[in-house]
């Protein structure tokens, strides 16, 4: 892959996308079922568990200067070794976009066109964002950057909406169900900042390593306490004995405010700006799926993949009953399954590295 | 391939028609206020929806004069949502619940318990509101709602709104949407208030103060026959009791979630007891709550509730701004009679209904690390009840309006 011309504010965009949107998805009443008031903390846990791992994945980039994710797996686990870890990785990203995929289908419908088929939903859904990532990473790196100022005004605004609402000595008790669930349950769904791994497939796309390290620091950062501070006000809305029982906290809100008394019934502006950034996000996704999966099939172009991979999404997604099931059994088992293996690979990699005798050199 | 994209392009265009959600206007109306009524069957209510007809009140001299503002049916369902359906056997068009802004239960609903299977539906679709207010009535819900015909407010959505945020605002009847419902309903701790409403005016209570009043006894000629005063007080998701203005007033005082503006009320004179003084209070602080939790022995509770009051009108003509010493004593005499009230009502909540209706549930929360140490406390069965509650009412402030001084009246008539 070429270089590009994006610097270190189109990844930090990109990052704060791909993981900050999570804040308004299904991920803060997946944490909810387990942690009751105390799940703003549990994000911090997540963080933390992954986030060491990842710090090591970029001191092994920064290393083996112009390498990738794949390329580095594969030069030091060579190829036939690189090739089955490679296609595990490509496994867990693209598993989670095709859950992801059917929980946003679900979500629209649910909330906005209660009428539609969620194939159809999925189906315009998917169209949208094939011929988003077609455009190229230069171009998806530009847009996403132009348009975050927007999308997180919108935010900041319901924020500031919801704020007057909230009571905040719900955080007490503050542990919830008890310190070592808050914990346990935490590590567990590391994999809520497994994108950070996948988007280190980028890494060559970027003038220098400085470049991108910046910006992918910063982004995972300011993601983590945009998360934070969102499932901080859905606890203190909410309230321990509720909480869990909301699907979609973050569009419970927006139906919840007003802009004063005459603007009433102001979700549908929120839903735009939700609706862009899943479909930003998506693009992104999708476009470094494909990347990887190029890269572990040593293609020279892995654009052509964006077709089939974004057609495929469809089948699949639609194998699941409903989003009940879909969210808190298979999104939540691929999760857990998928943070032993971000945070052991980087760990591999060294251990491997360091055998070899490869860092040594420089 | 070009072709190809043109056709995909194309494609993406008839989506944008967006058949399957697309409604009309016209074809929907809107539901203002959804009543809800006990039947004699087990599982069954009846539901009483008032529709608005927007064509009305809405452009000076435009279509539908001669109609009505509203229509108001009521038919037999298992929930509400079900019952937009079987309406339509007889309403012409599809009913939407995105613009209610009211849900009416009759006094034997909420008092039977089952108010809380009914009200379930609002959190599973998303058509009924959170912010939608919840108002209990002494009769039956489909009779307030067929009565209730406001003078000027003849639109029924400007109506709710106004109705409910002023008397909320002065707090004669409390703020409650279905949000706080649940938060509180399912929290299991305090005790939920619900604005009291009625169109049955029986007899009329000659009240020694303004708002000594409940909803059907407030003295009143003419205007609109509904009044909305004090608050259904419920546990559990079961009403126990009706709070009066007054009682609830001091609920919402006490109670720091919920927000109110200067509340116009009178004061006895201290000097001369014939006359009151009128002033209007204001909270501009929290209310301070001081919980010293003892896991085995009684609990203290300190309340200490700083607050503003600017004196109107002193009919008695007493000179309370300038003289230091009357001033004095009519600081500690309504400080002393906003106290003694209050604590009426605490001993009220402790002995009768066993938990309170002031959130103070949030303000022992903090002693506990975990939700499960404190739902085995027990805030509503053993901590409450029994504890040692000190009430202090301060008033940081005492104002006397734009006026130094009464027209001396004995001079006048001189």
């Amino acid at each position: 892959m070429k270089k590009t011309r994006l610097k270190s504010r189109e990844l930090f965009a990109i990052v704060v996308v791909v993981v900050g949107f999570k804040l308004a998805d299904t991920t803060p009443a997946q944490y909810a079922q387990e942690g009751q008031n105390a799940f703003w903390l549990m994000p911090i846990i997540s963080f933390l568990v992954i986030f060491p791992s990842f710090l090591l994945l970029m001191y092994l980039l920064k290393k083996y200067k112009d390498k990738n994710l794949i390329q580095l797996m594969m030069i030091i686990l060579g190829r036939p070794l690189g090739t089955i870890t490679g296609l595990v990785v490509f496994f867990i990203a693209y598993g989670l976009l095709i859950f992801d995929a059917r929980n946003y289908a679900d979500q629209t419908k649910l909330l906005y066109f209660p009428e539609s088929p969620t194939p159809v939903i999925l189906v315009i859904f998917l169209i949208v964002t094939f011929f988003g990532a077609k455009r190229g990473f230069q171009a998806i790196g530009t847009s996403t950057f132009v348009t975050l100022p927007y999308l997180k005004l919108s935010v900041f605004m319901l924020a500031v909406l919801i704020i007057q609402k909230v009571v905040w000595l719900r955080i007490f008790p503050i542990f919830g169900e008890g310190l070592g669930t808050i914990l346990w349950e935490g590590a567990k769904r590391g994999a809520t900042f497994s994108d950070l791994f996948i988007i280190t497939i980028a890494y060559t796309a970027f003038k220098n390593g400085k470049t991108f390290s910046k910006g992918i620091y910063f982004g995972a950062l300011f993601a983590l306490f945009e998360i934070v501070f969102f499932f901080l006000l859905y606890t203190t809305l909410y309230d321990y004995n509720s909480i869990d029982k909301t699907a979609f906290p973050f569009h419970d809100i927006t139906q919840y405010v007003n802009f004063g008394e005459f603007f009433t019934n102001v979700e549908t502006f929120f839903m735009v700006f939700w609706l862009g950034a899943a479909f930003l996000r998506f693009i992104i996704l999708v476009y470094l799926a494909s990347w990887i999966l190029g890269e572990v099939l040593y293609m020279d172009e892995f654009e052509p993949f964006i077709l089939p991979l974004t057609f495929f999404i469809f089948p699949f997604s639609l194998l699941v009953e409903n989003t009940i099931l879909n969210e808190l059994v298979w999104r939540n088992s691929l999760f857990i399954i998928a943070t032993p293996i971000f945070i052991l690979l980087p760990l591999i990699l060294w251990v491997t590295a360091k055998a070899k005798g490869d860092l040594k050199k420089q | 391939m070009n072709r190809l994209s043109l056709l995909l392009y194309l494609f993406c265009f008839s989506t944008l028609v967006g058949c399957y959600d697309r409604i009309e206007l016209e074809q929907q109306s809107y539901v203002i206020a959804i009543g809800i009524d006990k039947t004699d069957e087990e599982g069954l209510v009846d539901v009483t929806f008032q529709i608005a007809n927007p064509e009305v009140g809405s452009t000076p001299g435009g279509g539908g004069e001669g109609e009505e503002p509203k229509e108001t049916v009521t038919l037999t369902g298992t929930d509400i949502i079900s019952a937009t359906t079987t309406a339509n056997a007889f309403v012409s068009k599809e009913l939407k619940l995105d613009h209610t802004k009211a849900i009416v239960i009759s006094e034997e609903l909420a008092r039977s318990g089952e108010f809380l299977r009914v009200i379930q539906a609002a959190t599973r679709t998303n058509q009924i509101r959170r912010g939608v207010q919840i108002i209990v009535t002494k009769e039956p819900a489909q009779e307030f709602l067929n009565n209730n015909k406001p003078k000027m407010e003849t639109r029924p959505h400007k109506y709710y709104q106004l109705m409910l945020n002023r008397a909320s605002e002065i707090g004669i009847i409390p703020d409650a949407d279905v949000h706080r419902f649940f938060q509180i309903t399912e929290g299991d701790a305090d005790l939920f208030l619900a604005p009291y409403a009625t169109t049955e005016i029986e007899e009329q209570k000659k009240g020694t103060t303004e708002d000594d009043y409940i909803a059907g006894n407030v003295p009143q000629q003419g205007g609109s026959s509904s009044q909305f005063m004090g608050s259904a007080v419920l546990k559990e998701g079961t009403m126990i009791d009706v709070l009066n203005g007054a009682e609830t007033r001091i609920a919402l005082t006490l109670d720091n979630t919920i927000e109110l503006t200067d509340i116009y009320s009178t004061y006895k004179d201290p000097i001369k007891p014939k006359y009151r003084v009128a002033g209007s209070f204001g909270k501009k602080r929290n209310t301070e709550v001081n919980i010293d939790y003892k896991k085995n022995g009684t609990t203290k509770i300190d309340i200490l509730v700083p607050f503003e009051l600017e004196i109107f009108s002193v009919p008695s003509l007493v000179d309370y701004s300038r003289n230091e010493k009357n001033k004095e004593i009519l600081r500690k005499s309504i400080e002393d009679e906003l106290e003694e009230n209050a604590k009426v009502l605490i001993k009220k909540s402790q002995e009768e209904y066993g938990s309170e209706p002031f959130y103070w549930s949030l303000y022992v929360r903090d002693n506990f690390k975990t939700v499960k140490e404190y739902e085995q406390a027990d805030w509503n069965k053993k901590i409450f009840p029994t504890a040692e509650i000190n009430i202090e009412y301060h008033l940081i402030k005492l104002e006397f309006g734009k006026a130094i001084d009464d027209t001396k009246l004995n001079e006048v008539r001189d």
